[in-house]
């Protein structure tokens, strides 16, 4: 069969005669009545579905077709006024109730945006609001006050920081210029006493000198006492490990 | 391939239903100064991180910009319907007491939610039968229980109106 088959289903036949549907009525099982045989053998020549407007424009009219003449259906008069009086009442009726529908629809909407229950509802919540925006800048304020508080702190603790940084580097110069003065006069001392006693050593340096009188008691001392320099100190200067003499 | 990035719990349906932020209908734009670096923007870091979703999940008409250090402290600004601009500070804040002070101060209330909730559960009645689109089912043969459709699964004998046709004739001869 064809690519595409829809089979129509129709309601019970509309007696008004004015409708010239080419709706086939096929019975849903696709039963096999005399219609359909036709309408099969159709199907065949023109592909696609039984509804309306099945051939395109340029389609030619079928051959079994060539001497038809269409008829409508012969329509009765008193019937024919009767339908119409019918008709009229039926369609009066019926757009009533349409429009009765949606003039309730835009009424409910009209109440909800401009009414009476409508403006109180309005100025209450424009009360609310106003509330709320109060509480939200008491909160506000609130805020600042602390953030003041902590940005006066801040600058105070920097300031005192300053003050004590800059009394640091100041004490720091001052003792490095007495260091300085100190080591200055220790090497002029030094010299001048060089200079003065010529090659005659300090009294106090003089005692540690090996002479030719000490030279035997100071061997005899230093192979008693070896000397170990095999060790390790930590960062405090802590002698941490010592190694074997040997 | 499970989720993607940090918190991928974020970009969950469930996780942005779960919002509680639903603005009145004046808000119409917010906006979030905060900084990447600093304990006071704490706070507004993790609501931009964790709450901006949901809230623009709830609020997709509204329009939500974040500015980075701009500013030396964290604030939010809404810009209202008729022009107001509402000033919100969030220093020092936890991001749950933020999301807190918007839904008190710009939130709609949880009784007009739930107003909401049922007007809107009022126009779907699932009682209705209809197209596939806006209603659950189509016709009878597909609730569980009933007799189900003739193309699916042939109707016993008794049931088709043809043996039926038939066994009238019958009895009446």
């Amino acid at each position: 069969r064809g690519s595409r088959e829809r089979f129509a289903f129709s309601s019970a036949v509309t007696t008004s005669s004015e409708e010239t549907s080419s709706v086939v009525k096929v019975q849903e099982h696709g039963g096999q009545c005399e219609d359909a045989q036709c309408y099969i053998a159709m199907l065949e020549s023109v592909a696609c579905t039984i509804f309306m407007g099945r051939k395109s424009r340029t389609d030619p009219k079928a051959k079994s077709k060539l001497g038809r003449i269409k008829t409508p259906p012969p329509v009765d008069p008193v019937e024919m006024v009767v339908l119409k009086e019918r008709f009229t009442e039926y369609s009066l009726i019926l757009r009533a109730l349409r429009l009765e529908f949606k003039e309730q629809v835009l009424r409910k909407k009209y109440e909800d945006e401009v009414g009476s229950a409508a403006e109180e509802r309005t100025k209450r919540e424009a009360e609310e609001h106003r509330s709320l925006m109060a509480w939200n800048d008491a909160e506000n304020l609130r805020l600042r006050q602390i953030r003041e508080q902590r940005v006066q702190k801040e600058t105070e603790a920097a300031e005192l920081k300053r003050r004590e940084a800059v009394l640091l580097r100041q004490q720091e110069l001052e003792d490095y210029i007495k260091e300085k003065e100190r080591q200055i006069l220790q090497l002029q001392v030094n010299l001048s006493v060089l200079c003065n006693n010529g090659m005659q050593p300090n009294k106090e340096e003089a005692k540690d000198f090996i002479t030719m009188d000490n030279l035997d008691e100071r061997i005899e001392e230093a192979l008693d006492n070896p000397k170990n320099y095999n060790f390790a100190i930590d960062r405090e200067g802590r002698v941490v490990k010592r190694t074997a003499i040997q | 391939m499970p989720m993607k990035g940090r918190f991928p719990i974020r970009r969950t349906l469930e996780y942005l239903q779960k919002g509680e932020v639903v603005f009145k209908k004046s808000v119409k734009i917010m906006t979030v100064n905060y900084n990447t670096h600093g304990d006071l923007s704490e706070g507004a870091r993790k609501f931009v991180f964790f709450n901006i979703p949901q809230i623009q999940y709830k609020n997709p008409w509204v329009q939500i910009m974040m500015f980075k250090n701009t500013t030396p402290s964290p604030f939010l600004r809404f810009y209202l319907d008729d022009g107001e601009q509402v000033l919100v500070d969030v220093e020092g804040k936890h991001h749950k007491e933020i999301t807190h002070h918007v839904k008190k101060i710009l939130g709609k209330p949880d009784h007009v939610l739930e107003a909401e909730a049922l007007a809107k559960m009022e126009l779907s009645n699932p009682a209705n039968f209809g197209h596939k689109k806006y209603f659950l089912r189509e016709c009878m043969s597909e609730v569980e229980g009933q007799v189900p459709h003739p193309g699916l699964v042939p109707l016993p004998k008794e049931m088709t109106g043809k043996y039926r046709a038939k066994l009238a004739a019958t009895s009446d001869d």
